[in-house]
């Protein structure tokens, strides 16, 4: 490089001699009942970021309860046999009450999906096919809902961490674990251990069936509502053969919405045991007095005793590459994910490396994609890796004359490039240059690095996160180029071609229609069916021109005809006139 | 003595402890936290030629240093007919490169040294902002300066980032969020007013270089600047520094001090808009004219909010849209602090189509209910506890700080509104809640805005909920177009 040649030997020399990343001083305590306990003691800020990771997620369902550990997630924030209802004994009965009429709904559904299975119906959540019973037994349903919800105390876990200052509560799932965390005020660690504890020993799960639907419409949301949701929802399932993590963290709809209480309370007793829990703190406390105060609300946690089920589909080697072609309401972009590795896997941190040389304003895509060969107005890579395997993703977004075939090559010839060539010396130290000044700013934060060690002992252990700077310095470059040859086979990619769904304009789509009042339907149908034979353009504008004429004398009720009707010829000419 | 207590303290943690655990976690005791909220002053400096740097030196935290030079000056000075130029401008100032250094080469040599050096430009205001190791600060500066003061926006970089933003542009109608972002400062503010007027292919198309030399150099007027600093670094070396660089910054010809922000000039229409979109779910909005940061109501309308819908989870409209009745994976809503002119209470939700008419009305009786009846002890003590207890931690981390005090200087607030936040709080009452409720949440004053399949949404929730969606305000109900996304205009 031109710029600054002494300066970049002085950074270079220093770079040899690396600064090391602070020690992170991370307490490990084990619980007699297994649980594992992290303590980072820092007292920059008179908070404690806390948490704790169940090791189970959307990989240890069984088909057909798809989502169950993302909706579980979501009960654990309903309360127990103390918070959240005035009346345990009663709360109790009619939880049991409801699962019991709701054995009934479920044979209604098993009738229904018979019914959809022979084409009778086509959506078993309509209320119109509904059976007289099952409309009778969701009313009584509702009745025990209604008696139960007189006794709840509203989301009462949530109001005592509010009203004690503590922020940030959330938790989230993916393929491998589900993680629960808040930041509190110095001087409240016990509430947390209190309110922690109580859930993990004491859970109840009222509210189940109404929060099902609070799922859909975040499943709705985050993915059937976004332009690309759906199809990165399929690409994922499509692009991995076997391996649990081919459905979606948040869960096929129909499973969602035929869930129940018992299978959820299964699935608590198999998985929430506390040897499979890791709880973190990270902030303003005192090691020893933190220690044990967790020993006293969490260790006597009585251990399940049951074995873990283990995870064990493999994802089988891919025979050939496979395809996905979308049209969606979105930019056009091409994107290529190869079967990559787990997280605790020893080419994770070549691939990683591998990535950051492709990545960012002067990496390698960018560079040649976008700046010199002008075919691209965005392009980057991500490594991803999970408990149980990984993806490495490659992606482009053509220019607005582009091609999408042209942008796919281009992505492959930079990994022969790489293949072939390797990368240079000063590539990898740019990138290892990179990785310490991330090392830094991940630790600045208690919630970064609680997050952090939560990853990894999800995926492995908490060293992970101590080892992994050492890890990632001492990537050469022949490494980098033996993951390129190793990962990326034809056989081993899976592409999604993503290109602009035209949205109709013209002839008489129900669609459209839809958007007028009922009443003006049949009326716009009629006027319609005459222009949209109409070939000539000229005449076509005549009408436009009478219409608009028009527009000031037509009452206001049929002023949304008028409108479409307009609308319909417009896009009618356009399209005349670029014939 | 001390043995004997430590003993049994030692006793107590080896026996089984649950009686050490009361029933109820209220019955928990917790020692108090001594916190002072920082003074501004404490953070304050000025450079010699009057720019104000607001500063955090702490020399036992990470070998890191962040400089963030913020800018007054934004969209709202966007000329007719080359909107979209300040945003431009935001995105090009680093990434063209300067006259001693190519934007490709400046992009090489920031990635080796590890340092982010980015510049953006929004409505109101702009920033450059450097984060590097502390041991390249001289170089880090160095290249700082570099950029302020000799960007030359490279011709293919401008034509790169039009194309992106041409292409984003055609984005505009992909989805509820993207369509509700364009149609909601309409409502609110009036097509004309800079926060609802966007670029378009052919405003993009007028933006030329010599339109970003001259905006930088209209924007780089020392008056306009403000500056916070943080990191492992010597105060006193650092502001010497600052001095040498930002300090003998001299206003150009051309240089102006940027003009107040223009407020809306608009009546805004109340009522309820539909878009038409084809979508499994769809987008509701809401808002009320609202109130300033500043004024003696502020303190009782944030707490109101909290409880009505900004509290989170344990606020009212949280409760019952989502916990009672399953409709929406959220809804929520705030106050704007009106930093340039009133500000809105504000709110929004997703819900499937059916239920958008019924989950409004239910939002409606929220809003009704709150002005109603008093709100209870209990809700009033968990919403200011919830403040005044995370206070401490919402004001300890000095990095934040220092970007606050800056963008608060910038703003033109007055200084230390933190000091008398918790204390201001703590004093507001039942009443105070409800009156100011009374006073703000008036709904025929309310403009709501429908993203979806509008007929759907219109005809209301048949089956488990009956109502159309007409019925649930009395201001009339509006079909507002689709717009062109490279237009703008109307898509009738």
């Amino acid at each position: 490089m031109t710029l600054h040649p002494r300066r970049s030997a002085l950074a270079a020399l220093m770079a040899a001699a690396p600064l090391l990343a602070q020690t992170i001083p991370v307490v490990e305590r084990t619980l007699p009942n297994g649980m594992k306990v992290l303590l980072v003691e820092r007292h920059d800020k008179p908070t404690i970021a806390c948490g704790w990771v169940a090791r189970v997620g959307s990989a240890n369902e069984q088909v057909g309860q798809t989502g169950l550990a993302h909706l579980f997630e979501h009960m654990m924030f309903k309360g127990t046999k103390t918070i959240g209802t005035r009346d345990a004994k009663r709360d109790a009965e009619l939880n049991k009450a409801q699962d019991a009429v709701y054995r009934t709904i479920l044979e209604e559904m098993d009738l229904l999906r018979e019914k959809q299975r022979r084409g009778e119906i086509t959506d078993i959540n309509d209320p119109k096919v509904r059976s007289e019973r099952h409309q009778m037994t969701l009313g009584e349903l509702e009745t025990l809902v209604q008696e139960q919800r007189a006794l709840i105390v509203k989301d009462e876990f949530v109001k005592i961490y509010t009203q004690f200052g503590a922020t940030g509560m959330n938790a989230n799932t993916t393929t491998d674990r589900t993680f629960f965390h808040i930041d509190v005020p110095s001087n409240k660690l016990e509430l947390w251990a209190w309110l922690e504890s109580d859930r993990l020993r004491n859970a109840v799960f009222r509210e189940f069936y109404s929060e099902r639907a609070v799922v859909l419409e975040e499943r709705k949301q985050s993915t059937d509502a976004t332009p690309t949701g759906a199809v990165f929802e399929a690409f994922g399932a499509m692009a991995t053969l076997a391996a649990p993590r081919r459905w979606p963290v948040i869960g096929w709809p129909s499973d969602i919405t035929q869930v129940t209480r018992e299978q959820a309370d299964a699935f608590f007793s198999t998985y929430y045991s506390p040897s499979n829990i890791t709880a973190i703190l990270v902030g303003d406390f005192k090691v020893a007095e933190a220690a044990r105060l967790v020993e006293q609300y969490f260790g006597d946690i009585p251990a399940s005793g049951k074995p873990l089920p283990k995870v064990i589909t493999a994802e089988p080697a891919h025979p050939a590459e496979m395809r996905m072609n979308a049209e969606v309401e979105a930019n056009p972009f091409v994107y290529v994910s190869y079967q990559g590795v787990a997280a605790v896997h020893r080419d994770t941190a070549a691939l990683y490396i591998l990535s950051s040389v492709l990545n960012g304003q002067s990496g390698r895509l960018v560079k040649s994609l976008v700046s010199t060969r002008k075919a691209a107005t965005r392009a980057g890579s991500e490594n991803m890796t999970g408990k149980f395997g990984g993806s490495f993703g490659l992606y482009a977004e053509p220019v607005p004359e582009g091609r999408l075939e042209d942008v796919e090559g281009l992505l492959y010839q930079e990994i022969e490039g790489i293949q072939k060539e390797g990368i240079s010396e000063r590539e990898l130290q740019k990138v290892k240059n990179q990785i310490q000044v991330a090392v830094f700013m991940g630790q600045e934060s208690n919630g970064s690095l609680r997050d952090q060690l939560a990853e990894a002992e999800a995926a492995g252990s908490y060293r992970d996160v101590l080892e992994e700077p050492a890890r990632l310095q001492a990537v050469t470059r022949e490494d980098v180029q033996r993951v390129a040859r190793t990962y990326f086979a034809k056989e081993n990619r899976s592409v999604l071609v993503v290109s602009r769904r035209k949205v109709p304009t013209d002839g008489l789509e129900d669609a459209d229609l839809a958007s007028l009042p009922e009443a003006l339907r049949a009326q716009a149908r009629q006027s319609l069916a005459g222009l949209v034979k109409e070939q000539d353009p000229a005449k076509l504008k005549q009408e436009l021109e009478q219409m608009e004429a028009q527009a000031s004398q037509v009452p206001p009720q049929f002023k949304p005809l008028l409108d479409f009707l307009q609308k319909i010829v417009r896009a009618r000419i356009q399209k005349l006139e670029a014939k | 003595m001390i043995t004997r207590i430590a003993l049994i303290a030692l006793m107590g943690a080896a026996l089984l402890p649950a009686a050490d655990r009361p029933d109820r976690p209220e019955k928990l005791a917790f020692r108090p936290i001594a916190f002072e909220a920082p003074r501004v002053a404490a953070f304050k400096a000025t450079l010699k030629n009057g720019i104000p740097v607001f500063l955090h030196s702490d020399p036992q935290g990470s070998p890191l240093v962040r400089i963030n030079v913020q800018f007054r000056g934004g969209s709202y000075l966007d000329p007719k007919g080359k909107e979209g130029l300040a945003s431009v401008l935001g995105s090009q100032w680093r990434a063209g490169g300067t006259e001693k250094t190519s934007a490709a080469a400046l992009d090489e040599r920031l990635a080796f040294l590890g340092a982010s050096l980015q510049s953006s430009c929004g409505p109101m205001s702009g920033a450059l902002n450097l984060e590097m190791l502390e041991k390249d600060l001289p170089e880090g500066l160095e290249l700082l300066m570099e950029v302020l003061t000799r960007p030359t926006f490279a011709q293919d970089r401008l034509d790169l980032c039009k194309q992106q933003a041409g292409l984003a542009l055609t984005s505009r109608n992909d989805s509820v969020t993207a369509i509700a972002g364009y149609q909601w400062p309409i409502l609110l503010n009036g097509e004309s007013h800079f926060s609802a007027v966007q670029p378009t292919s052919s405003s993009l198309a007028g933006i030329i270089r010599e339109d970003l030399l001259a905006l930088r150099v209209r924007l780089l007027h020392p008056d306009n600047l403000v500056v916070s600093v943080s990191g492992r670094l010597s105060r006193k070396a650092m502001l010497n520094l600052l001095d040498q660089g930002l300090g003998a910054l001299k206003a150009l010809k051309g240089a102006q001090v940027s003009p107040k922000v223009p407020p809306p000039d608009f009546i805004r229409k109340p009522g309820l808009y539909l878009v038409d979109k084809e979508v499994p779910q769809s987008m509701i909005r809401f808002a009320l004219p609202g109130l300033r940061r500043s004024d003696p109501d502020w303190h009782a309308a944030l707490v109101m909010n909290s409880i009505l819908g900004g509290g989170g989870f344990t606020s009212r409209l949280m409760k019952k849209i989502r916990s009672d009745e399953g409709l929406t994976y959220g809804i929520s809503s705030s106050l704007g602090e009106g930093p340039f002119w009133k500000g809105s209470w504000s709110g929004g939700l997703q819900t499937k189509t059916r239920s958008v008419a019924y989950a409004l009305r239910l939002t409606l009786a929220e809003v009704e209910r709150i002005k109603a009846q008093v709100v209870s002890e209990d809700e009033l003590n968990t919403a200011k506890e919830a403040m005044i207890q995370a206070f401490p931690g919402d004001w300890s981390d000095k990095k934040a700080i220092v970007n606050t005090f800056a963008t608060e200087w910038l703003i033109g607030w007055p200084e230390d509104f933190q000091a008398s936040f918790c204390s201001k709080i703590q004093a507001i009452t039942r009443e105070d809640v409800q009156r100011v409720a009374r006073k703000y949440l008036a709904l025929d004053q309310l403009v709501v805005l429908v993203v979806g399949k509008t007929a759907e949404a219109e005809a209301g929730d048949v089956k488990d909920h009956p109502g159309l969606l007409k019925d649930v305000l009395k201001t009339p109900l509006v079909r507002l177009p689709l717009r062109d996304p490279k237009t703008m205009k109307p898509l009738s």
